[in-house]
């Protein structure tokens, strides 16, 4: 204990050190930025900017490129609050309850409350990561092939069991997005899949045309073919606060968002994105009102929100203590340290104290530049409800085309994305709900890969799954919960998926 | 009028083409260059590009930019070198990556999206051997224990790496092959993942880049059995090749050198082939090189030619053999 504060000492003194506090506030900044952009998420980013970081020594550069990364999580809420743009892919579901306060005109609290949120949950988390980094590193290592096809089975089975309205509706969107998931190169075989000769599908669909598509597009598109044009609503400034009770409402979500992001961050693969979706699940499980879910939930906000800053400290854990990654943005700031000739690796931490201590240290640090950075803005930004739709949409696709263009300088997203635009205008005409098939799109990758290298790894046989403590533990609680779902055809009660549909028969 | 119109645009076209020597007698390079990295930033050639780019603007005195085309495993970024204008102002950084993919190509029956030949080798800048890694509880001390006893258990010792017909995936089948041995692949995505996996214990081997794996075997957490060079790794000098071991066929190498279009003028080649020479020995380049532990491995003209025939020769067979892959 004792020696932890005097390291952390150490730290500050590095953290605090003009130049080390000049790169992490432009790593927040320039994070900020990326993600409020639509599209350019923190990976864009992090790629765009590593070139750059080549003449800065390594703390510099690290500390730079993290605050891009957690920079992101606070500048996503942005435009999925306002516009219902998720800026990077882990603010899908920021979109649903987030733009729905806006409309009721809480666009202020509900900035606020994400602002706050991601406060908490990134400041929480980095004292989980100073204190549990080298254990629950090693669980981390525990998570081979089968546990993490375990893991992601449950995950969709949660989602499944709490997305709210029908249930077979929830389960084929999230099927279509798995299927749009295995566009591309086949990983196991190198087989081209679903790609008729275009190279560049060979790397398959992205997440990040699919979310913008279905959500800022199909936006725009529902708001322009109604007849009469929504009301533009003018925030007042007294509004722009969260009140007593909203704040009551988001403090355990935020908590729990904390808990859940940081865990889920851990284990390998694009955490920040999936510990939103299964913060949001969770949420709405517990709630009391699960019916105002989609009509502007606090929780709805708070949680997701904190989940994914959250998880950016936990995607920490294995890069800081093992100098393995545990997705695509730690590989590419493993890759910044070994430029620097820093060997990233289980003794980091006692060779290079100083970079170790003064990254933990910025990172506290960073956390409240962004938080002074956030909350001032939200007066700033909820003047964006007052431009008239007429000017306000045409500036939102033109950002949209190029953020997701500049992704990949791919034409071939922008179509995927203007395609998904128009599907997602159809699925909400037909009142599907489209956050699964963002979640399918992420997850069908990775669940793929999982269980084929699950299958490779014992010769084909799936007894592989019954053999794992960890994998067969998680694959158990999954069957528990479709018994659970099956119950009301039983005991033929009304649960509140039932109850939320007899009253919105009441509203038509 | 039209007439006149068409004509025009046929002429504004023809020389955009390149069919008109419009500036056949400028001095190169006059204007900026661009490398291209077939692969995201934070990769091998990313890494190896960037330095040389910046030693080689100091050569030229003329602006030199890396960009970064990713997509579908450098195929992408290399199309785009392979069919770009050959004038010198377009080069390309590849890795050994360039000579399987024609190949996967090949054996799926597919249009290829560049071939071998489409490029002129400029240099060859850096040659690192795989290396042969276990976990450090593991059962084999020596590379001959594991081998004898994968000859013992076929299809049982399991190994990760980073995609099927990758590097790392060819590395261990040249060994397969050499040592007639048979393992069990596990596909990951991206050398870092593989790294993961054989320290959490769900695969048993790995061939890797010396670089990712050098700070876990100081820190005891894996053992280095072999390498894939003609001679030993320099961090690791008491690690035997597997060419001492009586596997010369076993020979491997992660690479990276440059190109441009074949059918660039001979004169601007000569000119690149200097200035890349010049770029190498460079002392930015050698420190950025240095601080990755990665040696520079400086081959030119003939010499050049010959290790990428060789290389190119071992990878095709190795991806014939490997033959496509069929999942139970």
């Amino acid at each position: 204990m004792v020696e932890t504060i005097q390291n952390l000492a150490l730290g500050f003194s590095v953290a605090l050190s003009p130049p080390v506090l000049l790169y992490a506030f432009v790593g927040c900044v320039v994070g900020t930025l990326v993600g409020v952009l639509p599209g350019v998420g923190p990976l864009a980013g992090i790629s765009l900017l590593l070139p750059a970081t080549f003449g800065l020594n390594a703390t510099n550069a690290i500390v730079m490129l993290a605050g891009i990364y957690y920079g992101a999580m606070y500048g996503g809420s942005t435009t999925s609050i306002l516009m219902r743009i998720p800026g990077e892919a882990a603010s899908v579901m920021t979109c649903i309850d987030g733009y729905a306060m806006a409309r009721k005109g809480r666009a202020g609290a509900a900035l606020a409350i994400a602002a706050v949120g991601s406060y908490v949950a990134g400041t929480v988390s980095v004292v989980a990561l100073m204190f549990l980094a080298p254990p629950l590193a090693a669980f981390a290592l525990r998570f081979g092939p089968p546990e993490y096809f375990a893991l992601l089975l449950l995950g969709l089975l949660v989602l499944a069991y709490m997305s709210g309205g029908s249930m077979p509706k929830a389960l084929s969107m999230a099927a279509f997005g798995l299927l749009l998931g295995m566009v591309g190169i086949d990983q196991m075989t190198g087989y081209f899949r679903y790609a008729y000769g275009v190279v560049e599908l060979g790397d398959g669909i992205g997440v990040v045309p699919v979310a913008v598509g279905l959500f800022g597009i199909a936006e725009i598109l529902t708001s322009a073919g109604q007849v009469t044009p929504p009301p533009v609503i003018k925030p007042k400034l007294r509004e722009l606060l969260p009140s007593r009770q909203e704040w009551r409402d988001s403090a355990m979500p935020t908590a729990r968002g904390t808990v859940l992001g940081f865990l889920i961050g851990i284990i390998p693969g694009s955490a920040h994105i999936i510990s939103s979706f299964v913060s949001y699940a969770v949420e709405r499980k517990l709630s009391k009102k699960p019916e105002e879910f989609g009509h502007g939930a606090v929780a709805g906000v708070a949680g997701p929100e904190s989940a994914n800053n959250s998880a950016t400290s936990g995607a920490f854990v294995p890069m800081l203590a093992l100098g393995v990654p545990s997705g695509p943005i730690p590989a590419v700031m493993l890759a910044a340290m070994m430029v620097h000739g820093v060997s990233p690796g289980p003794m980091l931490i006692n060779e290079q104290p100083q970079l170790f201590w003064g990254f933990i240290a910025s990172m506290y640090v960073g956390n409240i530049v962004l938080l002074i950075l956030n909350l001032p803005m939200v007066g700033l930004f909820v003047n964006v409800l007052r431009v008239p739709y007429p000017l306000l949409y045409p500036v939102i696709l033109a950002f949209s085309v190029l953020g997701v263009y500049a992704v990949n300088s791919s034409v071939v997203d922008v179509w995927i994305m203007l395609v998904m635009g128009g599907v997602g205008y159809l699925l909400r005409k037909l009142q599907f709900e489209t956050a699964p098939v963002v979640l399918g799109v992420v997850l069908a990758p990775m669940l793929e890969m999982a269980l084929r290298q699950s299958l490779a790894m014992s010769d084909g046989s799936y007894a592989i799954f019954l053999s794992r403590p960890i994998a067969t533990t998680l694959l158990a609680v999954g069957a528990l919960l479709m018994l659970l779902a099956l119950r009301p055809l039983v005991t033929k009660t009304f649960d509140w998926r039932a109850r939320l549909a007899l009253a919105e028969k009441g509203d038509l | 009028m039209i007439a006149v119109r068409l004509l025009l645009l046929a002429v504004v076209a023809a020389g955009a083409a390149g069919v008109l020597p419009a500036h056949a007698d400028e001095a190169y390079p006059s204007r900026p260059i661009t490398l291209i990295a077939p692969f995201p930033p934070g990769g091998i050639a990313d890494l190896t590009g960037r330095p040389l780019a910046s030693a080689l603007e100091k050569v030229l005195k003329n602006p030199v930019a890396l960009v970064n085309r990713q997509g579908a495993a450098g195929a992408v970024g290399m199309n785009s070198v392979a069919v770009a204008k050959p004038d010198g102002y377009t080069l390309l950084v590849a890795l050994s990556s360039i000579s399987i993919i024609p190949e996967a190509d090949k054996l799926f029956g597919r249009q290829p999206a560049y071939t071998v030949d489409q490029f002129a080798p400029i240099a060859l800048l850096t040659a690192d051997p795989t290396v042969l890694v276990v976990r450090s509880e593991s059962p084999w001390k020596t590379a001959r224990e594991f081998v004898e006893d994968a000859k013992k258990r076929p299809g049982q010792i399991s190994f990760s790496s980073s995609g099927v017909y990758g590097t790392l995936h060819m590395a261990m089948e040249l060994l397969s092959q050499a040592a007639g041995i048979k393992l069990r692949h596990v596909p990951y995505s991206g050398g870092g993942p593989a790294v993961t996996a054989l320290l959490g214990g769900h695969v048993d081997a790995l061939a890797s880049g010396p670089a990712a794996v050098i700070p876990q075997i100081k820190a005891g957490k894996l053992r280095a059995l072999a390498g894939w060079g003609s001679e030993r790794i320099a961090a690791l000098p008491d690690v035997p090749t597997f060419k001492e071991l009586g596997h010369p066929d076993a020979e491997f190498y992660i690479w990276s050198g440059v190109f441009a279009p074949r059918a660039t003028p001979a004169p601007v080649l000569a000119k690149l082939r200097d200035a890349v020479r010049a770029a190498a020995a460079h002392p930015d380049f050698k420190e950025a090189m240095a601080r990755q532990e990665t040696p520079i491995v400086f081959k030119q003209g003939e010499e050049f030619q010959k290790f990428f025939d060789a290389d190119a020769r071992r990878l095709a067979e190795g991806v014939r053999r490997v033959g496509k892959v069929e999942t139970k």
